[in-house]
């Protein structure tokens, strides 16, 4: 059994270590470290077990057949020195991040009522927030937060009205994962940033909850999970 | 995604919020959607017994930018408008007016499906009450 994992979020936000984890194959990539685009790494073991890949691209069988072709250097420089800065940032950049996101989950939650989060407290990327406002449409809100960029796992854009799987696979039921929204903070994230997506947080949804007939109804005592809803 | 600057305009100064109390005989009162689909529509009419014309609406929307702008312009539109007027409100208009893409269009099936539901309602009250009181937009 060969154990590949994505670790493009990962990499050069938590130790990621091959041997403890029992990991046979990990992909990374430099963008998501703050290295450039288009260049990524892929860690093949090489005992216990052996990998063996089969080439993608063929040609000149260059490194050792692996990969035909001629590589672009100044990216896999610009992944190896993003990878060392990650390693030599990551105590105190994973300090900040934590101390930035629990800034904006507290701002956030100590002023708004039904704001649940999703995922594990502390078993996540420093830098990752994901929250569900209830009675608030997760598309609605980003439209009224249009100066932070954020994303949603409510998927009303699609054509199946399914929202993420990867909330659902969390346990998050489809009515909460359909008001969520995810909040990445990095390197350049500055604590003003934070306090002004707080600011704008608490004013959207609060304005929604208002247009909300969810909202009117748990306001009434009305329990919406007994009613019966026609789907669409 | 790229919304139209309608959609814009109503997200960002939706018309006529609120609620009608639905017990009031005048009053109909829609709500379609679901929540594990993330949109619900309730849309009320008002109609005044005497001329039997929608003389006020009101809507609440869970919803994206394009559902609470698409039933914000519903409500607009209801005003002013005979029951039989109001039920010729398609979908498509509302499509229409708000330049909405393909993905957007259930939000228009929406808010016409809460206007039919809001019209109905009203009706089945006209049906219960009094026929001597009869309200004249029952037909």
């Amino acid at each position: 059994m060969i154990f590949h994992t994505d670790a493009v979020q990962a990499a050069g936000k938590v130790s990621l270590d091959v041997e403890a984890m029992g990991i046979d194959l990990l992909s990374i990539s430099a963008h998501k470290l703050y290295g450039p685009k288009g260049i990524g790494a892929l860690y093949v073991r090489k005992k216990d077990p052996r990998v063996r890949l089969d080439a993608i691209i063929d040609g000149g069988g260059h490194e050792r057949g692996f990969r035909s072709g001629t590589l672009a250097v100044q990216q896999i420089v610009g992944l190896g020195v993003a990878c060392e800065l990650a390693r030599l940032e990551m105590p105190t950049e994973s300090q900040y991040l934590l101390r930035l996101r629990e800034k904006l989950r507290r701002g956030i939650m100590d002023q708004l009522s039904d704001v649940y989060l999703n995922g594990h407290p502390t078993e996540r990327l420093p830098g990752n927030l994901n929250l569900s406002f209830a009675y608030v449409e997760g598309e609605g809100l980003m439209m009224g937060i249009k100066d932070i960029a954020v994303s949603s796992g409510s998927a009303c854009t699609s054509a199946s009205l399914e929202p993420s799987y990867v909330l659902k696979a969390l346990g998050v039921g489809d009515e909460l994962a359909h008001s969520s929204i995810r909040f990445g903070l990095g390197r350049f994230t500055t604590e003003e940033e934070v306090e002004f997506t707080i600011d704008a947080l608490v004013r959207e949804v609060t304005r929604l909850r208002e247009m909300s007939p969810l909202y009117e109804m748990v306001q009434q005592g009305i329990d919406i999970s007994k009613i019966e809803w026609a789907a669409h | 995604m790229a919304y139209s600057t309608k959609v814009l305009d109503h997200y960002n100064n939706p018309r006529n919020v609120g609620s009608f109390d639905q017990a009031d005989r005048t009053v109909g009162t829609g709500l379609v959607g679901a929540p594990e689909c993330g949109d619900v529509l309730k849309l009320q009419i008002k109609v005044d017994p005497a001329t039997g014309l929608i003389e006020d609406a009101r809507f609440k929307t869970f919803g994206c930018g394009s559902a609470i702008a698409s039933s914000s312009l519903a409500t607009e539109w209801l005003r002013g408008k005979t029951i039989d007027e109001a039920m010729g409100i398609k979908n498509t208009a509302i499509v229409e007016e708000l330049s909405l893409p393909p993905v957007k269009v259930h939000c228009s099936v929406l808010a016409e499906d809460a206007i039919k539901a809001a019209i109905k309602n009203f009706q089945d009250k006209q049906e219960v009450a009094e026929p001597a009181e009869a309200v004249g937009a029952s037909n």
